[in-house]
């Protein structure tokens, strides 16, 4: 047990799954509810052995379907109790109707999502469709870049979730095959240091199934009736301040780890050898290691390109990104996922929509790779840095760049 | 109809000193019906029918001649249909129904016509006579209802009579999820800032009501607090897109009580049709017409199917029926405290099954005496028993004619409900444990 939630920090070997499974036990989470999907399904396996070990000393529902798992948390957080669970790809897609109702709810709970590509073609592998697909519905998301990033991340987002200016449920994304199954060395942090950390769990200060405090949860909001209109604008207003008090307080939440842990992330965006670039490649998720290769491989080359790694989406940081993106003459987009509304993926739109809010004008060149657990080499990368540095003398893609097309 | 009644006796009361069998005696003009017999300790015991709910006299009856009156609860004699062998007498435990060498055949207490003449002579209190309403007024009448005045079901709706007899008997220490339907229809939940409970109530999504009770239950379980959770649901929530998280609960043996209330359809969005819609039924997405004549199947019985989960205690009830309710809500509750409890309530609709609000009562004793609803309990351990007897029903036509929703059905739609009916009786007898004699 000990070697679980050591005392002091120390250095173990897993993978990402088993690093959210590892977050979790030092989160201290009064109820977990489970149910394996493919590519999560060993980040669950870890939580019940957990449990059964006597490591985890969470109530653990095991449920008979994403729908049930998140209903139960919903309960179990209204009740007063901090919540985890994890699921992926057409489990979160029958997660989606109480999943959906979470946010307004305003119920600070932790859901890991190990993404994978939707259906069909069928498939099991990753990508982010799971995730980006459900990218309007309130939910806080981030995504992790490698192993420890998943580890300090999960812990940190309780404490995002419970902030009482944000008060909302935190998607923690790791990619499904790469981040999931991909192994290596993490720095376990202390227990006793994550307990002073997070603190008490205040999750249902606001609204709460309670008979000390009895109340109607979540009557009938809005209409046309007296007073229903300013009530349900209320709701919804408070519910978009949440969000945008994120961005500030996941700030902080980084600078209080990096002091007590020594691990310094980019809340937000990463800068990655962006101050003297011309040129730079903007990713998400694992891909970000093959994108800093591919960076410093250019870099020795004599080309000046740098990196924007994006890790909170939902806020989307549009200052950060901003000014990460008036550093350069052009950028290259690479997303793990497509949009259906334009030809190009998401990250892209949300990318240029912050840049319209902006005096900067630069050209953006749209690649989407990664697609059912595809690989994005070096390689590939390379191709995105050549395409963006055309792109800044005036020779820009009319339509995305397919990086596996000819896999 | 008057409420059922029943004679009380007080044992440590009665001094054995005989006068309520005098009376009897002079008031029938034959042997008392009654009878003071020495106890098995000191003190004294009583024969006396107890009207039983589920009455051994009349199942073992060969002749028709024994009837539990559903209206009144008495269970009587006729003297055109008995045939002397009396089987009766071996089938009650209580010395209730005896061969009376005055009269010439078995006779048990009628009740005197609402003044039993051996209750007016017992000087002691040893004999009381109760109505079902007095004895829901001993335990109940101090109970808080936990829910505010005017709320907004339609009239004749007998859920809003449900749900403040159950939550008046469950108190403040619980809470209730009221999936959507007609019971937050009518404003338990509240709207706009303002609730319609005195506890804490909820709207889940209609899918998810067992499994949101679940997580509740653990998380008070976790702190070490008793908190009753109740589901106040419709035949929807439950039968259909709620069917999965009430199946996952159950199995888990979650510590919920779930009560589902049916009205056999989605009545509070404009009675659309449901799971538990019966065949024949006339809603708005089985309409009548040219073709279409109702709904074209049986309807899901999910009382049975919680019977399969294995449940702590599953049950069926009536609101005629509410000494009966009130005994399986007891036992529900205790139930729920180690596993997953499932009520099954009958409520038919006056508005959308189109028959007269004042008649909701009458039409749910209906059911219950054709067979179309059949009272039971259901443990593990003990197997099914019928809190009523479903011998010599009534001919189901006399149920599904009060109803305007059937009123388009042939004679041949009539034979396959009463046949329907018949075979669901048939396999509901198939789940009571058999004496280990047999």
């Amino acid at each position: 047990m000990n070697q679980l939630t050591p005392n002091s920090s120390r250095m173990i070997v897993c993978d990402g799954n088993e690093a959210a499974a590892r977050a979790v036990v030092l989160a201290r989470p009064d109820v977990v509810s489970v149910f394996p999907i493919t590519p999560q399904s060993s980040l669950v396996e870890s939580l019940s052995q957990f449990v059964a070990d006597g490591v985890l000393g969470a109530e653990l529902i095991n449920a008979e379907g994403e729908h049930s798992v998140l209903s139960a948390l919903q309960g179990a957080c209204l009740a007063g109790a901090r919540t985890y669970t994890a699921t992926s790809g057409p489990g979160l897609a029958f997660m989606f109707e109480p999943y959906v109702r979470t946010p307004g709810l305003r119920l600070p709970m932790v859901v890991s999502l190990v993404t994978r590509d939707m259906l069909s073609p069928q498939c099991v592998w990753g990508g982010q469709q799971d995730a980006m697909s459900v990218r309007e519905c309130g939910w806080i998301q981030i995504y992790c870049e490698d192993v420890q990033e998943v580890l300090d991340t999960v812990v940190m987002a309780f404490k995002l979730a419970e902030h009482k200016d944000v008060l909302l449920p935190v998607n923690v994304c790791h990619d499904g095959n790469y981040l999931s199954y991909g192994v290596s060395r993490v720095e376990m942090p202390a227990a006793g240091l994550v307990d002073e950390f997070l603190g008490e769990a205040a999750v249902n200060w606001h609204i709460a199934l309670d008979p000390a405090r009895p109340m109607a949860v979540d009557p009938l909001t809005g209409g046309t009736g007296p007073g229903g209109a300013a009530s349900f604008v209320g709701y919804r207003k408070s519910q978009i301040r949440g969000m945008a008090s994120a961005l500030d307080v996941f700030s902080d939440i980084h600078a209080e780890w990096g002091e007590r842990f020594g691990r310094h992330w980019a809340p937000l965006v990463e800068e990655y050898r962006l101050d003297d670039a011309d040129i730079a490649i903007v990713t998400i998720g694992s891909m970000t290691g093959a994108g800093k290769d591919a960076v410093d491989a250019a870099r020795d080359r004599g080309e000046k390109v740098g990196l924007i790694k994006v890790k909170m989406y939902r806020p989307f940081p549009r200052g950060a990104m901003i000014a990460a993106l008036s550093k350069v003459k052009a950028a290259g987009i690479v997303d793990r996922s497509v949009s259906f509304a334009w030809d190009c993926g998401p990250l892209h739109q949300d990318v240029m929509t912050a840049l319209f809010a902006s005096p900067v004008r630069i050209p953006l060149v749209g690649c989407i790779g990664g697609l059912a657990g595809a690989d994005i080499t070096a390689e590939h990368f390379a191709r995105v840095i050549a395409a963006t540095a055309q792109a800044a003398g005036g020779d820009i893609p009319a339509s995305p760049i397919w990086l596996n097309e000819h896999d | 109809m008057a409420a059922q009644d029943t004679i009380r006796f007080v044992p440590e009361r009665c001094d054995g000193c005989g006068d309520c069998m005098k009376a009897c005696s002079k008031a029938k003009g034959s042997a008392s019906r009654i009878s003071v017999v020495a106890g098995v300790g000191q003190g004294w015991e009583m024969a006396l029918c107890r009207q039983c709910g589920d009455p051994k006299c009349v199942a073992n009856c060969p002749a028709g001649a024994l009837d539990k009156h559903g209206g009144t609860g008495i269970v009587g004699w006729s003297a055109e249909l008995c045939v002397d062998c009396h089987l009766c007498t071996l089938g009650c435990a209580y010395g209730g129904i005896a061969f009376d060498p005055t009269a010439g055949h078995v006779q048990k207490c009628d009740m005197c016509d609402g003044a039993p003449a051996c209750v007016l002579a017992c000087g002691k209190g040893a004999l009381q006579h109760l109505s079902a309403a007095a004895r829901l007024h001993e335990t109940h009448a101090d109970k808080e209802d936990m829910f505010v005045p005017g709320l907004s079901a339609c009239q004749g709706c007998n859920s809003e009579l449900l749900i403040r007899h159950t939550m008046r008997r469950i108190g403040r220490e619980s809470i209730v999820a009221a999936p959507p339907g007609c019971i937050p229809g009518m404003g338990t939940v509240g709207y706009n800032g303002q609730t319609g409970s005195k506890v804490p109530i909820f709207h889940p999504l209609l899918t998810n009501t067992a499994a949101m009770l679940g997580g509740i239950k653990r998380q008070y379980e976790r702190k070490g607090q008793d908190v009753t959770v109740v589901a106040l649901a419709g035949d929807g929530g439950a039968v259909d897109v709620g069917f999965q998280s009430l199946s996952g609960a159950a199995e888990r043996g979650e510590r919920v009580l779930f009560i589902c209330v049916d009205n056999e359809g989605y009545m509070n969005t404009g009675m659309q049709a449901s799971g538990s819609t019966t065949f024949g039924s006339w809603t708005s997405t089985t309409p009548v017409g040219e073709i279409g004549r109702g709904k074209s199947t049986d309807g899901k019985y999910l009382p049975q199917l919680m019977m399969g989960h294995g449940c702590a205690y599953v049950a069926t009830a009536s609101t005629a029926f509410l000494d009966d309710y009130h005994a399986k809500l007891e036992k529900a509750l205790a139930a729920s405290r180690a596993g997953f409890a499932y009520l099954h309530v009958h409520a038919p609709c006056p508005t959308g099954w189109r028959f007269p609000a004042a008649m909701t009562t009458e039409v749910c004793r209906r059911q219950v005496e054709s067979n179309f609803v059949t009272l039971w309990e259901f443990t593990p351990a003990d197997g099914l028993r019928f809190t009523r007897g479903v011998e010599r029903p009534r001919p189901v036509a006399d149920y599904v004619r009060m109803i305007g929703k059937y009123k388009h059905l042939a004679p041949a739609d009539l034979e396959r409900i009463q046949a329907s009916v018949d075979r669901r009786v048939e396999t509901l007898q198939g789940f009571r444990r058999r004496p280990a004699a047999e």
